[in-house]
């Protein structure tokens, strides 16, 4: 460890000299001070005007052997120091493709969801497995009469709304490809008027995405005036190609739950159209 | 929208009405339509197949009442029944 120290001081002394040669009225001494404290770079220091001569110090030797100045060339051979510039410049510049691409990177992971939103929106697939239906569909589909399926209505509401919501028939059998109605019941017993609105839910999940709303009253905000009674109709179909989905060989009940909450008045619900 | 926190199984999607929503029928204009439908229903033991022309009836009663966008009814599924001779499915 002492012969490096003692080859550090052999080249500040040398580079000090080197440096103040050309022409700089500044004194040997002076110019070469900087070079004995290793800690700060020393050509470049702000503060050289304000060394003053005498306050040498003898710098202590342990920890500076590790803070050498970052841009003291190695070599002293002008011509390879002249390389190791460029090699130097190279790896910055290399350095910069890299830095500028991590962060690239990571702007381009935190734009992926407003853009796959996008390409949601534009392609109709709306994350779901089975692209989107077209009324055209519904004009052309064929029922399939042999295979038979039973719709269970379930019907809820939140416990801070007090409507008494019901569905009006229990159950209703239909087949795949044939459109069917069904109606839900309501009534506002309270003194005020209440705006609520609603969700659904299929069970089992996987028969979900058979079961086609044409027309609902949900996720729109509904408002029952004081002592109202009103009948909710759905009218719905599913799938033909439900009878074609080998996982759905074993699916012969299908329920259709809905669930009311109370909406404030001005609340903006999330409308799944994304999800 | 299930609250089924196990990621392993899939989760319901709910998804938008295909029409959007029907208006109230605050007045009860469609009621006696509606009442006919539930009565075949409930005289058939609730098959759909065989309730389809008191169906038709409802949403052509809501379509005339301004409670339902105009659809043509093949639009709606019912294009064998326009003809006026219901099938029986």
């Amino acid at each position: 460890m002492g012969g490096l120290w003692r080859g550090a001081w052999r080249r500040v002394a040398f580079c000090g000299w080197r440096w103040s040669h050309p022409g700089s009225p500044t004194k040997v001494a002076e110019s070469a001070e900087p070079f004995l404290r290793p800690g700060r770079s020393g050509t470049g220091s702000a503060n050289r005007g304000l060394r003053r001569l005498g306050t040498w110090r003898r710098p202590n030797p342990g920890p500076d052997l590790a803070l050498q100045p970052p841009r003291r060339p190695k070599s002293t051979n002008p011509f390879t120091r002249a390389q190791e510039e460029d090699w130097r410049r190279r790896n910055k510049t290399v350095l910069t493709y890299v830095a500028a691409a991590a962060v690239g990177m990571l702007g381009a992971s935190y734009a992926a969801v407003p853009l796959y939103r996008l390409y949601c929106q534009t392609t109709g697939l709306g994350g779901s497995a089975v692209a989107g239906h077209a009324s055209d569909q519904i004009e052309n589909m064929v029922p399939v009469k042999d295979r038979i399926i039973k719709v269970t209505f379930n019907a809820d509401v939140h416990a801070s709304l007090q409507w008494n919501f019901r569905p009006q028939q229990t159950e209703i059998y239909v087949v795949p490809g044939e459109t069917a109605l069904a109606f839900y019941k309501a009534k506002n017993p309270t003194d005020k008027p209440v705006i609520g609105i609603s969700t659904y839910n299929v069970v089992p999940f996987e028969a979900g995405q058979y079961f086609n709303k044409i027309q609902c009253f949900c996720f729109e905000e509904q408002r029952l005036n004081p002592q109202e009674e009103v009948d909710m109709p759905v009218f719905f179909y599913i799938d033909p190609e439900f009878a074609e989905d080998p996982r759905m060989v074993n699916v012969d009940l299908i329920t259709l739950s809905y669930t009311f909450f109370e909406a404030k008045e001005g609340q903006q619900l999330p409308v799944p159209g994304y999800n | 929208m299930s609250t089924a926190m196990n990621f392993g199984s899939k989760s319901f999607q709910p998804r938008p009405p295909d029409k959007g929503s029907f208006p109230l029928d605050h007045f009860g204009e469609c009621r006696s339509f509606k009442e006919k439908f539930m009565k075949c229903l409930r005289d058939n033991k609730f098959e759909n197949a065989l309730c389809r022309k008191e169906s038709k009836a409802y949403l052509e009663c809501r379509m005339e009442r301004q409670l339902m966008a105009q659809e043509p009814l093949e639009k709606l599924g019912f294009g064998d029944l326009i003809d006026g001779k219901p099938e029986k499915n």
